[in-house]
């Protein structure tokens, strides 16, 4: 059998011998991979000077920094010793368990969170387990009552099922206040916490568990407790008395990251003129 | 020119009842109208028409040729809401709609070629979305309404008329197809016309002196022209969906069952409107006689049918109806969704429809006035508060620093106070006796404080404050209301 000349004609062809003829090519080269950045972000860059290009991110990267900085970030209490104690603040997208019977500035503290949420715009949740939040005390302490939203359960199954519900909303502050001894209602299942932690986790969200002794056990990133001190009066002798405030202590009993034991002592005024106000 | 669209059910009231209960779709279904022995056969499912059940059978007939014939009678309230299912449909490809009858709708398409790339397209487009609420609907375009119908009637669906040539459409098919009930079917066939077409080719003015004013309009349907414009309906101010029941329901978990059906079909065609509901209205049909009517308030704007569905529970658990049920009707009020914009460098702000419905399960687990934004109230005495909507402002757009609360002591209000024994000494309180902690000696004890409001209104308070610590620890406020001199604990420092 003989070969056909036109397609000898070819076969030459594709062997690339006469250099006058134009290459067959049967497949396109692919294009060039570009960066993933668009026409306007790429003229951005090209005005730049070169140090300042180089640390210029694209849409997309600026924002997966944002949310990693955010998850990263905490949010500080504005209570120095407590905040100290965590390392800055309450840490984001994590469970920080307050811990303490007697009364030691726990709602206080409680107080100073939501007031330091509620001020630089976030929106903050209480869940108040045992109703005992005072509006007029919370504004006098700096709470934005706008942004925050009280959630009053009646029993522990509840307030968990609230602050789950609250989280995955997206709130960035959540706080679990349960109350004094005894709790409301039967204690919550230790998994309940697991899934509380890891909703605060999934959605970024510093969660602040308030209770009268430690309930969320391994769930908890880091566990502080308060002692109580006497109160301080005003006045001596036969005089009539005055509250003027009291001062506690903070122990850190757990932290994933940071070594337990440390202690700190804070002191809490009673401003009954900011409240009067 | 002017484009009509026909959205037309075949077997309607049989297409409304399959709707509502779509278990039966695949079995021999078939809907009757009348009762006793003058019930008869209106529409039926394929299931049935194979074993020989047609519309106009009698009941016992068709029992007769299938006895294992699921029968079911027309439901007004099933047609009505699926006719109203039929026009939300409509509405998403343009909002002049008109109500023709039982499962037909005319739509103006005009200027949708835009949208679109043919005819062909945009009618199959309007067969799937039908199909989505489960209507059956078959589309037929043309300039006018009667040739769209005439088009949407055809067992070949979508057909599409050129503009035009619809008197070249209508020609070969029977007159039949014209008007189904035409008085002077009789007298045409007397003459030798069997199809649209020869009665198109006859004089006009003969035909109207021979039949009248039906006959000129006859003829002038014949040629394909419908000087009916398409009159648009105004749009509905709620949306509805009810039923009938086969038998009364005395038990709540059958009756929900059966709402969340009804309100999962609500939640799609209010979807398909852009519209949330931010108020539920449900009317119970008793045995024998009566209504149990009830509304519920949503916190916010949702179309997410658990929440709707455990408001509805918990309403009725608490004021039941009383009487079994036999029929309902739910009525969604919509609104408008809430929306917001995000922020680049602030902190986020949270979605307007998880938020709402967020509030809305948080409602249905606690209670009416159990969640919501806390408000400061002003009076004087320190248990008063109270509870608002939420609904946060939009957060700042760059990052702030938090404010200082300056240590503030807080204290924790007990609601209602804790009645307590006091011991005084002089105007000193020695010790305390009550509950759990709330017992023991006073070390230290400061006041009284004394507070008067509403003297003038008809529940005066007079009340004298202390505040004692305890040896065993605690800073308590204890107060003494005049003039029952009972004691009480309202707040603890903490």
């Amino acid at each position: 059998m003989t070969a056909v000349a036109p397609h000898l004609d070819w076969q030459f062809q594709l062997l690339d011998l006469d250099r006058s003829h134009p290459t067959p090519t049967l497949v396109p080269p692919p294009p060039p991979v570009e960066p993933g950045e668009t026409p306007a972000f790429r003229q951005l860059r090209s005005i730049l000077t070169p140090d300042i290009a180089s640390k210029v991110r694209s849409g997309a990267e600026l924002l997966r920094h944002i949310a990693n900085h955010e998850r990263t970030e905490v949010l500080p209490t504005t209570i120095e010793a407590f905040d100290a104690l965590l390392g800055g603040g309450l840490p984001r997208g994590k469970l920080v368990e307050l811990a303490s019977r007697r009364a030691s500035g726990r709602f206080s503290i409680v107080m100073s969170t939501l007031a330091a949420a509620t001020s630089i715009g976030e929106a903050a949740a209480l869940i108040d387990l045992g109703d005992h939040f005072d509006p007029q005390i919370a504004e006098a302490s700096g709470v934005d009552l706008r942004r925050l939203l009280w959630a009053r359960p009646n029993t522990m199954k509840e307030a968990v099922m609230s602050a789950e519900m609250i989280t995955a909303t997206g709130f960035q502050l959540v706080v679990v206040d349960l109350g004094l001894h005894p709790l409301r209602g039967r204690r919550a299942p230790d998994a309940a916490w697991v899934r509380l932690a890891r909703t605060a986790e999934a959605h970024g969200s510093a969660m602040l568990v308030s209770s009268p002794y430690p309930l969320t056990g391994t769930a908890s990133a880091a566990v502080l407790k308060g002692i109580a001190t006497h109160a301080k009066w005003l006045g001596k002798g036969n005089a009539p008395r005055l509250l003027e405030g009291i001062d506690s202590g903070l122990t850190l009993e757990k932290h994933r990251h940071l070594k337990a034991g440390a202690r700190a002592s804070v002191a809490f005024i009673a401003d009954f003129a900011a409240l009067s106000a | 020119m002017t484009r009509v669209a026909c959205f037309f059910v075949p077997m309607f009231p049989l297409a409304a009842r399959l709707r509502s209960e779509p278990d039966l779709l695949h079995e021999a279904v078939a809907i009757v109208e009348g009762n006793g022995n003058s019930a008869h056969i209106v529409a039926a499912t394929r299931r049935a028409r194979t074993k020989g059940i047609h519309a106009g059978l009698s009941l016992p007939q068709a029992r007769t040729l299938l006895p294992k014939l699921i029968v079911r009678s027309r439901d007004a309230e099933c047609e009505r809401t699926a006719q109203e299912a039929l026009f939300d449909v409509a509405e998403t490809f343009s909002p002049r709609i008109e109500d023709a009858s039982e499962g037909v709708v005319y739509v103006d398409v005009t200027g949708l070629e835009r949208h679109y790339d043919s005819e062909q397209e945009l009618a199959r487009a309007a067969i799937d979305a039908a199909e989505k609420i489960g209507l059956p609907a078959r589309i037929g375009i043309a300039a006018s309404k009667l040739a769209a119908r005439v088009a949407a009637e055809l067992p070949k669906s979508p057909t599409i008329v050129e503009p035009g040539k619809e008197s070249e459409f209508l020609a070969p098919l029977p007159l039949t197809r014209l008007s189904p009930q035409l008085d002077a079917a009789g007298t045409l066939h007397r003459w030798g016309i069997a199809s649209i077409g020869d009665l198109a080719r006859l004089p006009e003015a003969e035909v109207a002196s021979r039949l009248g004013e039906l006959g000129r309009d006859l003829h002038y349907a014949a040629r394909g022209i419908d000087p009916r414009p398409l009159i648009p309906r105004p749009l509905p101010p709620d949306f509805r969906e009810g039923m009938e029941l086969e038998w009364p329901l005395v038990a709540i978990e059958p009756f929900l069952f059966i709402a969340n059906a009804a309100l999962d079909r609500l939640a799609q065609r209010m979807e398909m409107q852009g519209f949330a509901c931010k108020r539920l209205e449900l009317t119970m049909t008793l045995e024998p006689d009566g209504f149990s009517s009830r509304a519920i308030d949503l916190p916010a704007p949702t179309r997410d049918v658990k929440t709707m569905l455990t408001l509805l529970r918990l309403d009725i658990e608490k004021t039941p109806p009383g009487a079994p049920v036999i029929g309902f009707t739910i009525v969604a009020h919509p609104d408008r969704p809430r929306r917001a914009q995000l922020s680049l460098f602030g902190p986020a702000a949270l979605s307007p429809e998880k938020l709402a419905t967020a509030i809305a399960r948080l409602v249905s687990l606690l209670g009416d006035g159990r969640v919501g934004m806390a408000m400061s109230v002003d009076g004087h005495l320190p248990e008063r508060y109270a509870i608002g909507d939420y609904a946060p402002p939009p957060p700042p757009n760059t990052r702030q620093k938090p404010q200082k609360s300056g240590g503030l002591l807080a204290v924790r209000v007990f609601r209602p106070p804790i009645p307590v024994e006091v011991i005084m000494n002089g105007t000193d309180i020695t010790s305390i006796n009550g509950e759990g902690d709330l017992s023991g000696a006073v070390r230290v004890s400061s006041g009284p404080w004394r507070i008067e409001s509403g003297w003038w209104s008809d529940a005066p308070a007079a009340r004298e404050y202390w505040d004692v610590e305890l040896e065993r620890g605690g800073v308590y406020r204890v107060y003494q209301a005049d003039p029952s001199t009972e004691w009480f604990v309202d707040a603890r420092y903490d």
